[in-house]
């Protein structure tokens, strides 16, 4: 329990670290922010643009106090408004996080179902042809980007055979059929680089665990080979597995980003991309607060996870 | 090494390719033509023209040039930047330590794309911001791999031994933790060029890296969406240089970092089927009726990368009811594999190639596994050496005994975890109830071997074998845990194999003798005759180097050799004080001493009579 509440606190320690960088980055980069943000291609802005953006983002004030606001700000859930619409962030979060959640929880279920038994198959029959057709295609995976496969799934599946949509969205309730087609690839496109991620792990995990003297003495005491395989190999092998997966996330959560972008999925990443573009400050770390907060939430999660498979862990 | 010649080639041609691309014969890359508009192959245009009718190997290849120069500046940035924070903060700890290497961890809080994206926000798109920023993300892993090689150096000797004589800390940073820091930084270099070609096409793709109309692969896969109906090669060019590069240095990666890393390197042996020969297929034998397990020429051969190795050969031995076998040898004698051989437990890439071993009217050794399985635990058990990594770490002590009497009795979860108590009570555990609910790792390590006694003992075996079961316990454990196997011995009569290298344990708990030495039988007989008159020159010298009374210990020159360089004649010879040419000329046979007593060699006779000994 003492160790439960210790990891929550340093997850919100994190938490706390990440929002000051966010702010701090406005202010470490040389020169007035204000201009920054309203500067393109080295043209400088108009004065008075600046002194009012300046005013907006509450610039004049002491830094004290500006921080004091933000992390004020962040408690309240206040996220601030677009610099663009004056639309307030929290709302733009708050529609588009959902369907975000949905990608990663689609993506993350296909590559879990399709990774671990291939992992454990392999490992268990290592040098086989399955293991080297598996791990040569797993480094394959890992090696093509993930707008590159977005983008040939497209091509071939949508322009070519006109088998699946080539993007979009359709809310569940309107049209659930229609929804989970639509959910099908961007699901299976960020699903693809975990898996190999995923597959790989588990299959050196599992080659480790099987070394392993428990096991030995498993076989010793005449479990069935499903037996030794369930209790000793693989419950044992899925710990490493967790927190590495926990690591990936970030890579995972970063690919999404793209993934949205290349199959119209109107998550997160459609108003990302345009404040980044748009230059619209607060809607940018907004997205960016969010999507942070959802990866230090996940590796907490997965954390607490691991200490419930492994005690050695909840003694430390 | 090997493995680096493929992808270290592919990089090479790639870098090449890109380091030359002002002095290739190549059309300008932003030349628009908008007559040749998603041309197809034209002259001087192999690959045909993009959307703006510009020459896409022309693109493609300056494209290299600045994807990998992106890719390089920052993780050189990052590696020079790291490797001198983690030199700081391993060396000077404290303060250091917290601003040098914990600061860093905020940094892997962000997923990598959203803070690249959030200084793009602030100071706009660019090869500037991109190499800003890439190199800020790849600071962390240069500081960890740093941090962690300079405190591993700052304990070994020779760094003390320096820091000793005062010499100035840049000076012991550079001459002797740098070279060893070389080679994981090298690693990490080229993860992060990797991971960088990825990123930065990633947000050129979005329009948020390189700024058009420069050339980059994320741009012209980003330009190419919009025609691939038209002009689907378009897409296919940038998509299939781009995973290539990447599929090239993930490859380079891991095989530099196996070359870097011994422990993950050298050739894994392939699993071959296990070649089961058909059991019953040789004469059946009689059994010497008061035998519990009769072993004879047991063989074991493993296959390594120089060739199969038998690091057990013709070993034969036999134990009563009752009784207790010591077997002992030192390190690498052939011990553990030779009774790991008859638990059917041995790793796939060891196969027992001949010999017997009748467990009252079963031979062992070509038992199918589901035989073998109902045996193991049950009728034959098995105490191994280090009860810690014996027992699975992630369950409860009482969990694991209940779980090997469910194995072999049909019994509910309640009743197998009322019989494990009793089997706690009886290995001598205070508090069964409690104890059973504890980890291994809360539990002492006389405890947990009592836990694995109790977990042998579950299903009543007629024959246990113990391996090492004392060694890596206290002295006073040891004791305890060896009247505990006595005793347990004379309450249900079960057979003892005990391996040990101690004589002092085998004087104390075994009625006979085997003595292995590289991989053979070189004595047997009663305690008290191989205690008392030890025929062969290795009992001698074992006996001599126990500890005894007013008597200095005298230790054996040398070490058991490796199975692959065992000697032609008697193994023993390079080491043994008595070796005479003869010694070395063929194998040696066991000689029947005495009824009950064999000795493997030559000159025991004469040795055994040490006044006729010639003087040489």
């Amino acid at each position: 329990m003492a160790w439960i509440l210790r990891r929550i606190g340093v997850s919100l320690i994190l938490a706390w670290l990440v929002a000051s960088i966010v702010f701090m980055t406005l202010h470490l980069v040389p020169g007035d922010p204000a201009e920054l943000l309203l500067s393109t291609g080295g043209i400088m802005p108009d004065p008075g643009a600046v002194a009012e953006l300046r005013d907006r983002l509450g610039l004049n004030d002491p830094l004290l106090v500006q921080y004091g606001g933000f992390l004020r700000g962040l408690t309240r859930g206040d996220l601030g408004n677009s610099l663009i619409d004056d639309y307030p962030v929290l709302a733009e979060v708050a529609l588009r996080l959902p369907r975000t959640l949905e990608l990663i929880f689609a993506g993350a279920i296909l590559a879990i179902v399709v990774a671990l038994p291939a992992g454990t198959y392999a490992a268990l029959h290592r040098g086989g042809a399955f293991d080297r057709v598996a791990s040569g295609l797993a480094a394959l995976l890992l090696a093509v980007p993930v707008f590159v496969v977005g983008t040939l799934l497209i091509l071939m599946l949508a322009q070519w055979l006109r088998v699946m949509p080539a993007g979009g969205y359709v809310p569940f309730a309107d049209n659930p059929g229609r929804h989970l087609a639509l959910l099908a690839l961007p699901a299976l496109t960020i699903a693809k680089g975990l898996a190999a991620v995923l597959f790989r792990m588990t299959r050196a995990s599992v080659l480790d665990a099987l070394s392993r003297d428990h096991v030995r003495t498993a076989r010793a005491k005449g479990l069935t080979p499903r037996g030794v395989l369930v209790r000793h190999v693989v419950r044992n092998a899925l710990i490493p597995v967790l927190t590495v997966l926990g690591l990936h996330m970030g890579t995972l959560l970063g690919g999404t980003v793209l993934v949205e972008y290349v199959f119209n999925w109107p998550g997160l990443s459609t108003p990302l991309l345009r404040a980044v573009e748009a230059r619209d400050y607060p809607m940018v770390v907004g997205i960016v607060l969010t999507i942070s907060g959802l990866f230090l939430l996940i590796n907490l999660i997965m954390d607490l996870l691991y200490a419930a498979l492994d005690p050695r862990i909840r003694a430390a | 090494m090997k493995r680096l010649i493929v992808p270290g080639t592919l990089v090479g041609l790639i870098l090449l390719a890109a380091l030359a691309a002002p002095l290739l014969p190549l059309t300008d890359p932003i030349r628009q033509d908008i007559m040749h508009r998603l041309a197809g192959p034209l002259p001087g245009s192999p690959l045909g023209r993009d959307e703006f009718g510009r020459d896409v190997l022309s693109r493609l290849i300056w494209g290299a040039r600045t994807s990998l120069g992106v890719a390089f500046a920052s993780a050189l940035i990052a590696g020079i930047f790291g490797t001198l924070l983690g030199l700081i903060g391993g060396w000077f700890r404290g303060l250091g330590e917290l601003l040098a290497v914990r600061s860093m961890d905020v940094i892997l809080c962000f997923p990598p794309v959203l803070l690249a994206l959030l200084v793009v926000t602030l100071m706009g798109p660019g090869a500037g911001t991109l190499i800003l920023v890439l190199s800020v993300l790849y600071l962390p892993g240069f500081v960890r791999v740093t941090y962690a090689e300079v405190l591993s150096a700052r304990s070994h000797d020779y760094v003390e031994a320096v820091r000793a004589l005062g010499a100035p800390a840049p000076r012991i940073l550079l001459r002797t933790v740098l070279p060893n820091v070389a080679g994981p930084v090298l690693v990490q270099l080229s993860l992060a060029v990797a991971s960088a070609v990825v990123l930065e096409s990633g947000l050129s793709f979005l329009g948020l890296g390189v700024v058009p109309p420069a050339p980059s692969w994320g741009l012209m896969i980003r330009g190419a969406r919009a025609t691939m109906d038209q002009a689907p090669m378009l897409l296919f060019w940038p998509c299939a240089v781009l995973t290539l590069t990447i599929l090239a240095m993930n490859l380079l990666c891991d095989a530099l970092r196996d070359a870097v890393d011994p422990r993950t390197s050298g050739p894994r042996p392939r699993l071959r089927a296990v070649d089961r020969l058909l059991p019953g297929l040789l004469p059946r034998r009689d059994a010497t009726p008061e035998s519990v397990l009769d072993v004879q020429g047991l063989t074991v051969e493993i296959d390594t990368p120089r060739g199969p190795i038998r690091p057990v050969q013709e070993v034969s031995f036999n134990v009563r009811a009752g009784e207790t076998v010591a077997i002992v040898g030192e390190s690498g004698s052939g011990k553990s594999v030779s009774t790991t051989a008859l638990m059917g437990l041995l790793p796939p890439v060891a196969r027992v190639v001949n010999g017997e071993a009748w467990f009252g009217e079963t031979e062992l050794l070509r038992l199918p596994e589901p035989e073998m399985r109902k045996l193991r635990g049950g009728r034959m058990a098995m105490v191994f050496q280090d009860p810690m990594s014996s027992l699975n770490p992630v369950y409860r002590t009482g969990a694991q005994v209940a779980e090997a009497i469910q194995a072999h009795q049909r019994v509910s979860a309640e009743a197998a975890w009322k019989q494990a108590e009793g089997l706690f009570r009886r290995v001598g555990i205070a508090d069964p109830e409690r104890r059973m609910r504890a980890y291994p790792h809360e539990m002492s390590g006389g405890m947990r071997q009592r836990v694995m006694i109790a977990m042998a003992l579950a299903n009543r075996p007629h024959l246990l074998i113990c391996d090492e079961p004392t060694t890596a316990l206290d002295v006073t454990v040891q004791a305890q845990i060896l009247d505990l196997l006595a005793e347990l011995q004379r309450e249900t009569g079960t057979a003892i194999v005990f391996i040990t290298h101690s004589l002092g344990v085998v004087a104390e708990i075994a009625q006979r003798v085997v003595v292995m030495y590289a991989g053979q039988v070189v004595e047997q007989g009663s305690v008290a005759e191989v205690f008392h008159d030890p025929l062969h020159p290795y009992t001698r010298a074992l006996l001599a180097a126990v500890p005894e009374g007013e008597t200095q210990p005298s230790g054996i020159p040398g070490v058991v050799p490796p199975p692959h360089a065992f000697p032609e004649g008697c193994r023993f010879a390079p080491r043994c004080a008595h070796a005479i040419p003869a010694c070395s000329a063929a194998p040696l046979a066991l000689d029947m001493a005495a009824p009950g007593r064999a000795v493997r060699c030559i000159r025991w006779t004469e040795l055994a009579h040490p006044k006729e000994e010639v003087p040489a």
